[in-house]
């Protein structure tokens, strides 16, 4: 039995792109169990913004999941933008999961936005400045919450969802110097501590498509100017005995 | 040529203040844009959601840096239904 996982990250929404998703977004019922969004739905993170989004992601016939990005931060109206969303039925998670009943089995998916920070051996660290120790300990705390809605999950597959990536390999493309403001290895360490069978992020849209964690878990950034289509979708297989 | 720039090619200050300009400007807020500096002027790529997103970058950085020669190479991105699925067995 397969598990069909549309996937789009950054679509930066606003009242100039209302409408151009929606003729590929009709077609999911046909072809998915659900969509996951990646993050940064949003231009500036307004709750007139986040009624955009409601237009054109809600009542689409499958469910709608979503963690925030950045963008969506900008503005300090997260409860406001959360709402909005909510009203519509689609799913916000932030350290948090959800188990959905599809024909194919119980899909499990935990999300988190994420934070940057680095990858291994070239990250910032929790030393210094308040300031620095700040930016870090964000970055722990989103991955330990990560960590903790994917382990709180009952279901045959689990995926992690986030904005900011959990490994460099999906980040090729990107100018090295900014890695460490895209994603971070404590992410990846997250998805590795549970069964995960996939990883979907956003955030680099100079990035690429396909990665791996140190674990093997795959991950994809489905950042709308990396995919360059509308959603991609994954079948996800059985789980290997 | 005039401006605060003078004749001289555009600098990587020049380069670091538009970059800035494009992810804080509340008009643009774009963070996938990127300017490169060639020898007769700077270059501007990346994609947008849509054609309107890509004028007012062209718009605003035209206003605020007159005298830069630009060069704008920047895309709105497709919206299709994808054609092909990936299979994660």
């Amino acid at each position: 039995m397969v598990i069909r996982i549309a996937a789009v990250g950054d679509v930066h929404l606003d009242e100039d792109v209302v409408g151009r998703f929606r003729p590929a977004l009709e077609e999911l019922p046909d072809c998915a169990d659900v969509l996951l969004l990646a993050g940064d739905l949003t231009r500036h993170g307004t709750e007139a913004e986040a009624r955009c989004v409601a237009q054109e992601f809600g009542n689409l016939g499958v469910p709608v999941i979503t963690v925030l990005g950045n963008h969506d931060h900008q503005c300090d109206q997260v409860p406001q933008v959360v709402k909005v969303l909510e009203d519509v039925g689609i799913t916000v998670l932030e350290g948090t999961g959800i188990v959905l009943d599809c024909a194919g089995g119980r899909l499990g998916v935990a999300g988190v936005k994420g934070f940057g920070g680095g990858f291994a051996g070239r990250c910032a660290s929790d030393f210094g400045e308040p300031e620095m120790k700040a930016f870090v300990r964000t970055t722990r705390e989103s991955a330990d919450a990560l960590a903790a809605a994917l382990l709180g999950l009952d279901c045959d597959r689990l995926v992690a969802l986030t904005h900011y990536s959990p490994v460099p390999d999906t980040l090729a493309g990107e100018p090295l110097e900014i890695y460490p403001f895209l994603g971070c290895y404590q992410l990846g360490q997250a998805i590795d501590s549970a069964p995960t069978a996939l990883a979907l992020h956003g955030h680099a849209h100079h990035g690429s498509e396909r990665g791996t964690t140190p674990g093997g878990v795959r991950v994809r950034n489905v950042a709308h100017p990396v995919i360059k289509q509308a959603y991609s979708i994954f079948h996800l297989g059985d789980q290997p005995d | 040529m005039t401006g605060p720039y003078g004749d001289a090619p555009p600098d990587e200050y020049l380069e670091a203040e538009i970059q800035s300009m494009l992810a804080e400007d509340p008009s643009v807020a774009e963070q996938g844009i990127t300017v490169v500096r060639r020898e007769r002027g700077l270059v501007i790529y990346g994609e947008v959601e849509s054609p309107h997103r890509r004028e007012e970058i062209l718009r605003r950085v035209a206003e605020r840096f007159p005298d830069v020669p630009v060069t704008s190479d920047i895309g709105v991105i497709r919206t299709q239904a994808p054609s092909q699925v990936e299979e994660l067995p």
